[in-house]
């Protein structure tokens, strides 16, 4: 059915990046064996709404210094439809007791690597 | 800590809240319908297909070389082609469009399909 065209808005559309917000704190994140953890249980969980491309979650660099991404985690899927569903049954879910925020992601943004950017909603 | 060793560590997230089973009133079941989302991409992917349709731009901008080889013309009693790449393009989308329309009307029998809606035959 891909005729090639771009949606003519995207940002009112959902994207295919879900972004989850209030999840993971800085210190869980420097700690190597809690993050893998952390990763592991995102991966099993979001799998299961769909076919999952990857999840990213950023971390603080050694020395430290916060980059902008951190505390936030990305789940990529094939398609919009796995990302419909895991916003739907991951928003407002606990995740370590954190009520956790699902928004969709700018596609461009994501690919290139920018982790910053404000979520659309 | 070896003791959790070879043990399903229990994950961080939260068992799933199972939904608090509220038998809806006939006249709320249209308004749930629609926060499926399913439905909901459903009805994305209709919204995209009608603009594309009612856009008036090429509806198969594939370059020469993405293309995949023409069927074989067909002429109308005038001797104009029938079967171009636009017009098979179109047919592709409005077939599409068309099963949206059938699921959308399976899910949700309130669903008021589009004035141009036919439904499909049925094959004898």
């Amino acid at each position: 059915p891909g005729v090639g065209l771009a949606l003519a808005a995207p940002a009112a559309f959902p994207t295919k990046i879900l972004c989850l917000t209030e999840v993971v704190s800085v210190d869980e994140l420097r700690d190597d064996e809690e993050y893998l953890e952390i990763l592991q249980d995102m991966r099993e969980e979001s799998g299961k709404f769909g076919s999952l491309v990857n999840v990213i979650i950023p971390r603080p660099t050694p020395n430290g210094e916060l980059i902008p991404g951190v505390g936030k985690v990305f789940l990529e899927y094939t398609d919009v439809t796995g990302s419909t569903r895991a916003k739907a049954a991951l928003h407002g879910r606990k995740f370590a007791g954190n009520i956790v925020t699902a928004t969709y992601y700018p596609e461009d943004k994501f690919t290139m690597g920018d982790y910053g950017a404000v979520a659309v909603v | 800590d070896g003791s959790t060793v070879g043990r399903k560590r229990k994950s961080r997230w939260a068992d799933e809240e199972p939904n608090p089973v509220v038998q809806l009133p006939d006249f709320m079941k249209d308004f749930a319908a629609d926060l499926d989302p399913e439905v909901q991409a459903l009805n994305l992917r209709l919204l995209e297909i009608s603009r594309l349709l009612q856009s008036g731009m090429p509806l198969d901008d594939r370059p020469e070389g993405a293309r995949s080889p023409s069927p074989e013309p067909i002429y109308d009693n005038m001797g104009i082609r029938i079967n171009t790449r636009e017009y098979r393009a179109r047919e592709r989308l409005n077939k599409e469009r068309q099963e949206i329309i059938s699921q959308l009307i399976r899910r949700n029998p309130a669903f008021k399909p589009p004035a141009d809606y036919r439904p499909p035959k049925l094959q004898k």
